[in-house]
């Protein structure tokens, strides 16, 4: 991949997003609409700025356009997949450079919680191909898939329960300082052991939180971005890769190969080392995950993740703060995207009760068939 | 109602060996390389040549984990899933039987065990391997 060209940064100028929770009155374009408003409003920009457009589980981009009232120059639509935020991210900045758009929105909408949206069973649709060839097994869920890469961590490195435990308790107490957050009411070990096994060995407590929600970010460019109503947040690093063949089965490497290409890119462009990064924003569907990023984006050994997390390093004040807004555990399950906004905010300086401390570089990271990896900072380069 | 496979689709020889008590999988013509379920191309040379070879039923447990959550009417829970590499390289979810889930280690080494559960359908569930420490 050839270096980030210094001379044209990206910027994100703007980020919204609804209330989480339970919306029923809002379908998800509605939610993304809502998010997006919020967005040109934080950056100070009007709609007709908006000359490119990527929507993501937004069924429809006519429609989204349609009930928007825009007709960008550039548009696109991606699937319903929390990898995609990620990808969304980097395009965006590819088309900026590139001169294809000059401000970018990325719109999410998701009413999964309203829309009654299950994960597992027979109209589980996670992997490739479906996945109906297992379900005679009663093999199915995304649940079920980390299950069994936890499971595997454990008896290869001694990953323990209460590690995991732990990961989901500190993001937990995170989330305690944030009001947009869905869960806030801090638990204990025991309570993280007596809650029920959904998949063993993951506890209820393991799993994100199913909500309804919508998220927009706008990107332009470093030059524009100057004359807005935020301090721009800049794009300093990112990187890409993918594990897709043979995907249908939990990766033996728990993805650290294509996690380390992505990580080895995004830090050689922003230029930086993981002890300038002040806070990690995880993506963290299942406990687990937050362990396999660790290791894979370079900032454990392999296997000794679980100590790290269990020896305080993912919590504030800590050695590497990790999704300081309560993630997907507990703030809301959005994808990837809200991480993305909380980046954007401790970048900026704007989290408040839970900012961390001279927060110059950030850095957003998901474990997955796709791997992406962006790290934002304050400076321009 | 159980789950039950698509036994007369693309992967029928699959279905029809395990009521043999054979296991058949999709071996590549061109470069040998084995895969299931089916598919037109091989993933590894893309050559659309390929027949259903035999191959040994046995193989190694790469991972487990239990079901307590029921997704699916009439497989009660709890119940254990676990991945199987097959010798011949091919990965496949299944069930483990004769064995107690505490006693599932990584590199297990397992065999078939043929469970038919309609007249017309077979399970491929794994069993520990006797002859194999």
């Amino acid at each position: 991949m050839p270096a980030f060209p210094q001379s044209t940064p990206v910027a994100v100028v703007g980020v919204g997003h609804t209330r989480y929770g339970k919306l029923p009155q809002h379908d998800p374009y509605e939610l993304g609409l809502w998010a997006l408003k919020e967005a040109l409003a934080d950056a100070g920009l009007a709609f007709d700025a908006v000359d490119g457009l990527i929507v993501n589980r937004i069924p429809d981009y006519q429609r989204f356009c349609e009930i928007a009232g825009l007709d960008p120059s550039y548009v696109s639509i991606t699937p319903g997949q929390g990898r995609f935020s990620g990808i969304c991210i980097e395009t965006a900045a590819a088309l900026i450079r590139d001169g294809l758009a000059h401000t970018v929105a990325l719109v999410y909408g998701n009413n999964g919680r309203s829309g009654g949206d299950r994960y597992g069973g027979a109209g589980d649709t996670y992997g490739s191909g479906g996945g109906g060839q297992w379900f005679p097994y009663g093999m199915t869920s995304p649940g079920a898939f980390h299950a069994l890469m936890a499971r595997r961590h454990m008896e290869l490195y001694g990953t323990t329960a209460d590690q995991l435990g732990t990961v989901a308790r500190t993001i937990r107490a995170h989330a305690a300082l944030n009001p947009a957050a869905v869960m806030r009411e801090p638990f204990t070990l025991a309570d993280y052991h007596a809650s029920r096994f959904i998949c063993e060995p993951l506890h209820l407590l393991d799993y994100c939180l199913i909500n309804d929600g919508g998220v927009a970010l706008i990107l332009t460019s470093g030059e524009r971005a100057r004359d807005l109503a935020q301090k721009p947040v800049y794009l300093r690093g990112y990187g890409m890769a993918t594990a897709l063949a043979a995907s249908s089965f939990p990766p033996d490497d728990f993805w650290r190969a294509p996690m380390g290409k992505a990580a080895a890119t995004s830090f050689r462009q922003a230029g930086i080392a993981h002890a300038d990064v002040s806070a990690l924003m995880i993506y963290d569907n299942f406990t687990p995950t937050v362990l396999f990023s660790l290791e894979g984006y370079g900032y454990c050994a392999p296997g000794e993740s679980g100590p790290f997390a269990a020896a305080g390093h993912l919590a504030l004040g800590g050695r590497c703060p990790t999704n300081t807004s309560g993630g997907h555990l507990s703030e809301s399950y959005m994808q990837g995207w809200a991480l993305n906004v909380e980046a954007v905010r401790q970048v900026r300086g704007a989290c408040g009760a839970r900012q961390v401390a001279g927060c110059a570089f950030a850095h957003y990271m998901a474990a997955a068939p796709v791997v992406t990896s962006i790290i934002y900072g304050r400076d321009p380069s | 109602m159980r789950p039950l496979p698509d036994i007369a689709g693309a992967d029928a020889p699959f279905w029809q060996a395990l009521r043999r008590r054979e296991l058949r999988v999709q071996r590549c013509g061109s470069c040998g390389t084995h895969r299931f379920p089916a598919t037109r191309y091989c993933p590894r040379c893309r050559s659309d040549r390929s027949d259903w070879q035999a191959v040994a039923p046995t193989g190694i447990v790469e991972t487990w984990c239990v079901f307590h959550r029921a997704y699916f009417d009439d497989l009660p829970v709890p119940y254990t899933v676990i991945q199987v590499r097959l010798d011949c390289g091919v990965r496949l979810f299944s069930n483990p039987v004769a064995v107690e889930t505490d006693a599932l280690r990584i590199g297990l080494a397992v065999e078939a065990a043929f469970e038919d559960i309609t007249p017309d359908v077979t399970l491929l569930k794994f069993k520990p391997r006797k002859d194999v420490a």
